[in-house]
């Protein structure tokens, strides 16, 4: 559903690339998480799946189609995003807030019909805000507000969903209500791609894990396979241990620098 | 629905008030034969004198809050009011070149006046076209508060160096006022404003969006560049043309948005026809008070509403905070 | 010695000296204080005090002779006194007598320059009393030039300034000749108002609307010339107003400071106005219709002859 092939980005006036030779798929009802250090390159990869970026070789396709080719109401009814941070200037209640979902459904002079009220209580039930539904935005917690806004997406009717980093500033009940639901809703059948620094919820939650590291991709595959101690080491540049945890995903805790179990550092640029 | 209907009740009183008011005492029962018989001796007065005097204070006053309201979701801002785009500035100094150029009389004024504030608003536009004409918001307030004030500078510096006496009278035009209203300046304004208005209206999903935010809007599906474009001619047109039939009233687009937004919902969908009934409602009642309050003298309507508005906006605050 | 200097603030070159003729000054000013207003003699020399219209005390060495004068009104007084030759500085809005072209123009009366002023290097300086020009007041003053601020907006002020300005130059005689040839004149131009006198609606000013109550020259002027000023119960001299005011009012003529139709009588709104709709206006451009001054009676005597001639 979502698709890099090759993707190089190039910023004007920089002097490497932003993203080198990217490949990625994210196949309708599977999960993929996206991480690697600040700067890898992580928003970049986004902005280019959402066509917001000309790539300077290679493309970016949504539904097999190349993501700048897509008119943007087409590309909102395909593809939902939730992106970092969002400021609400004149608070709407809940339910107005999903209901901007529909828009790309109903264009500009459109009324609302009977389907879209129906998407939209959908919506609210999956993401478990129904009971939100007549409360002012500016009135929710973090959590909820989150929610609310994973809700505008799917009211979207969307194929695909893309979230960047939804967790940040959650705590923990609120962070895993978050997965929970992306993880249930890549399930029924969504392509979702999260960006997101969690690489313990990451290994729980998705299929696959894309490593960025300065633009280049440092690996791809199952979080077995991705969060190594050598790889995790190696790429966020920080002595790190993985170990299984209790539902066999590995768990990576980073070292301090006294700890005992820190036996060598490993070398820079280990990876795949 | 309701309040919708409650809302256009207002309206409606307004213009009442503003037909049976003046800066002649008439009794009602005069200002209602002056308004069914064609001779009856009030109808010179009523007639063509008020009743198109209120309806176009109802217009502009209306064009105002709509213009405020669409201003302040495309800069997402909710300090912006209609002629925070450079407009004030620049159709102040349209009026005073006119004034100076050809002093007596007052033909070229409105005209001088939408054509500065037109150039105002080109300018400002050019001025925040950054890479990739991207009209960004944050640049537009600061061009706008920028062309304002180099207006306002040659202004001064063409008053200081013509004829000193007139043009102090032609500040109390710029001042704002509904004098020179006739049925004429009515239609044109009509004619005039139909097509801004439609499209304001017409804008109210994506005014919505742009409000969440560019990036928002964007992956909600709106043509965001188009978007802003539009509002910006249409907010600019309405603006303009406003100025130019009465002069720079404050406060109406700037307070009447909020207070609609607080009582009602920020949708525009509702909002704008809602800042429209409001607006017009406020600036006819303004206008009766300005012709009223000290008769036969009038005040000029832009000192009524700042004195009107700035209390009213001190209360709203207060409720926010509350 | 070295032009004017006030005794407001006497500068020592001997001390002694400077005591004994401060003190003599003082001795005589305080005299000629008690002998002033409406005194006719007329002192060669020696100190002239008068209490100007912002109420500040002036004295003057001696007449002035080098006269910067800043207001329309004493420009004129003073070439009809005969002492057009004093004049070393007038504003630009001067435009009476025709010899007045030949005096340099300072530029503005209100919020004068300053340069320009101490450039002609003046003896007295008159300027308009408004809250404007307190400030050029003070900075010429304490530039060791007199200013003496005059009111002159009613045709009771053209006497009275006359007066003020003889003794000021040493001119009284002629002063007095000029306010007794004015006032004659005033009350022989003036027409005794009929039972029915016409009203007049007077606008000086078109987007907004501006007209004048009896508080200003040119409602005096026009009550004079036999009209009635359909706003006269109007105390202040200009206020904005509307139109709708003026049809109730329904004046039999408007005045205009045009020649021709005045771009407002064109307007729609204003069609609802009688007068407007059938042309009934009184023309009258000139400056001697905007300040009191010399012409004042022949300009009412012209105002009266064209209300005499309204179609009534």
């Amino acid at each position: 559903m979502l698709s890099a092939r090759g993707l190089t980005v190039r910023y004007p006036g920089a002097e490497s690339p932003a993203l080198a030779d990217v490949d990625l798929d994210v196949l309708c009802g599977e999960l993929v998480a996206l991480t690697g250090p600040n700067g890898s390159g992580k928003t970049t990869l986004v902005r280019a799946i959402l066509g917001l970026v000309k790539p300077a070789h290679g493309d970016a396709l949504v539904d097999g189609r190349s993501a700048r080719a897509w008119d943007r109401r087409e590309l909102a009814r395909a593809v939902g995003v939730v992106t970092q941070r969002e400021e609400v200037l004149f608070p709407l209640r809940v339910r107005e807030m999903v209901m901007m979902g529909r828009y790309a459904h109903l264009g500009a002079l459109g009324a609302e019909r009977e389907v879209d009220r129906v998407a939209v209580h959908d919506a609210l039930a999956r993401c478990d805000v129904a009971d939100l539904a007549d409360r002012r935005v500016d009135t929710l917690s973090g959590g909820e507000w989150q929610r609310v806004r994973v809700a505008r997406a799917l009211a979207q009717e969307p194929r695909a969903l893309v979230l960047d980093e939804p967790t940040a500033s959650l705590d923990v009940r609120h962070e895993m209500e978050i997965f929970e639901l992306v993880r249930k809703l890549a399930t029924s059948g969504l392509a979702a791609l999260v960006v997101t620094h969690q690489l313990n919820l990451a290994s729980r939650y998705a299929e696959r894990v894309l490593l960025l590291d300065q633009g280049r991709v440092a690996a791809l595959g199952p979080p077995l396979e991705v969060l190594t101690r050598e790889i995790v080491s190696g790429t966020f540049r920080w002595p790190t241990t993985v170990a299984l945890g209790h539902d066999g995903a590995p768990q990576v805790t980073p070292l301090r620098p006294g700890d005992h179990l820190a036996a060598t550092f490993p070398t820079p640029g280990h990876g795949r | 629905m309701m309040r919708l209907a409650g809302l256009a009740a207002f309206a409606l009183i307004a213009l009442t008030i503003g037909v049976g008011a003046g800066s002649v005492a008439l009794p009602p029962g005069e200002v209602w034969s002056g308004l069914a018989r064609a001779d009856a001796p009030a109808s010179l007065i009523v007639r063509n004198l008020r009743l198109p005097r209120a309806l176009l204070a109802f217009l502009v006053g209306g064009g105002l809050g709509v213009c405020g309201a669409a201003l302040q979701a495309l800069v997402r801002n909710p300090l912006a009011d209609p002629y925070l785009l450079g407009l004030s500035g620049g159709a102040g100094l349209g009026a005073v070149l006119a004034i100076a150029a050809r002093p007596g009389s007052g033909w070229p004024v409105p005209l001088a006046a939408f054509v500065g504030a037109m150039a105002a608003v080109v300018l400002v536009y050019r001025l925040s076209v950054v890479s990739g004409r991207r009209l960004d918001p944050r640049v537009l307030l600061l061009a706008g508060v920028v062309v304002g004030a180099f207006a306002s500078a040659v202004m001064s510096a063409v008053i200081v160096l013509s004829d000193a006496p007139q043009l102090r009278n032609a500040f109390l035009w710029l001042l704002g006022g509904f004098t020179a209203s006739s049925w004429q300046t009515l239609g044109l304004f009509v004619v005039y404003s139909v097509i801004p208005f439609a499209m304001l209206f017409a804008l109210a999903r994506s005014l919505d969006l742009l409000a969440l935010g560019e990036e928002t809007a964007l992956h909600l599906g709106t043509d965001v560049e188009r978007a802003k474009r539009l509002v910006y001619v249409a907010a600019s047109l309405l603006t303009a043309a406003s100025v130019a039939t009465s002069g720079i009233i404050g406060f109406v687009g700037l307070v009447v948005p909020h207070a609609v937004r607080r009582l009602w919902s920020p949708l525009h969908v509702a909002l704008l026809p809602a800042s429209f009934l409001a607006g017009g409602g406020f600036l006819v009642l303004a206008d009766t008070l300005a012709r009223t309050v000290i008769r036969p003298l009038e005040l000029p309507v832009g000192v009524v509403t700042a004195l009107v508005g700035v209390p009213l906006f001190a209360v709203l605050l207060r409720r926010n905070l509350a | 010695m070295g032009g004017a200097i006030t005794i407001l603030r006497p500068v020592p070159i001997f001390p002694e000296r400077a005591f004994v003729f401060s003190a003599l000054r003082w001795i005589t000013a305080a005299a000629f204080t008690v002998g002033l207003g409406g005194c006719a003699a007329e002192p060669a020399r020696g100190p002239i005090v008068v209490v100007d219209d912002a109420g500040d005390t002036v004295r003057l060495a001696r007449p002035a002779s080098r006269v910067a004068s800043l207001i329309p009104a004493t420009t004129e007084l003073l070439f009809a006194m005969g002492r057009g030759g004093n004049v070393v500085g007038r504003t630009r809005w001067c435009d009476w007598p025709a010899a007045a072209a030949r005096v340099p123009d300072l530029g503005d009366g209100i919020v004068p320059n300053l340069e320009a002023i101490a450039a002609v290097r003046p003896d007295l300086v008159l300027l308009y009393h408004s809250a404007q020009n307190a400030a050029a007041a003070d900075r010429l003053r304490s530039l060791g030039m007199p200013v003496v601020q005059v009111r002159s907006d009613l045709l009771a002020d053209v006497p009275r300034i006359a007066g003020l300005l003889g003794r000021l130059l040493g001119a009284s005689a002629a002063a007095d000749s000029l306010a007794r040839t004015f006032d004659a004149e005033l009350a022989a131009a003036s027409v005794r108002p009929p039972s029915d006198p016409p009203r007049i609606f007077i606008l000086v000013w078109e987007q907004p609307p501006i007209t004048v109550g009896r508080g200003s020259y040119l409602s005096e002027i026009i009550e004079r010339a036999g009209g009635r000023n359909v706003y006269a119960d109007l105390p202040a001299s200009s206020g904005q107003i509307s139109v709708e005011s003026v049809v109730a009012r329904d004046p039999d003529a408007v005045f205009t400071s045009s020649d021709t139709i005045p771009g407002f009588a064109r307007r729609p709104e204003w069609q609802a106005v009688r007068a407007v709709r059938d042309r009934r206006f009184i023309h009258a451009s000139g400056s001697e219709f905007s300040r009191p001054g010399p012409r004042s009676p022949a300009a009412i005597g012209r105002l009266a002859d064209r209300i005499r001639g309204l179609p009534r």
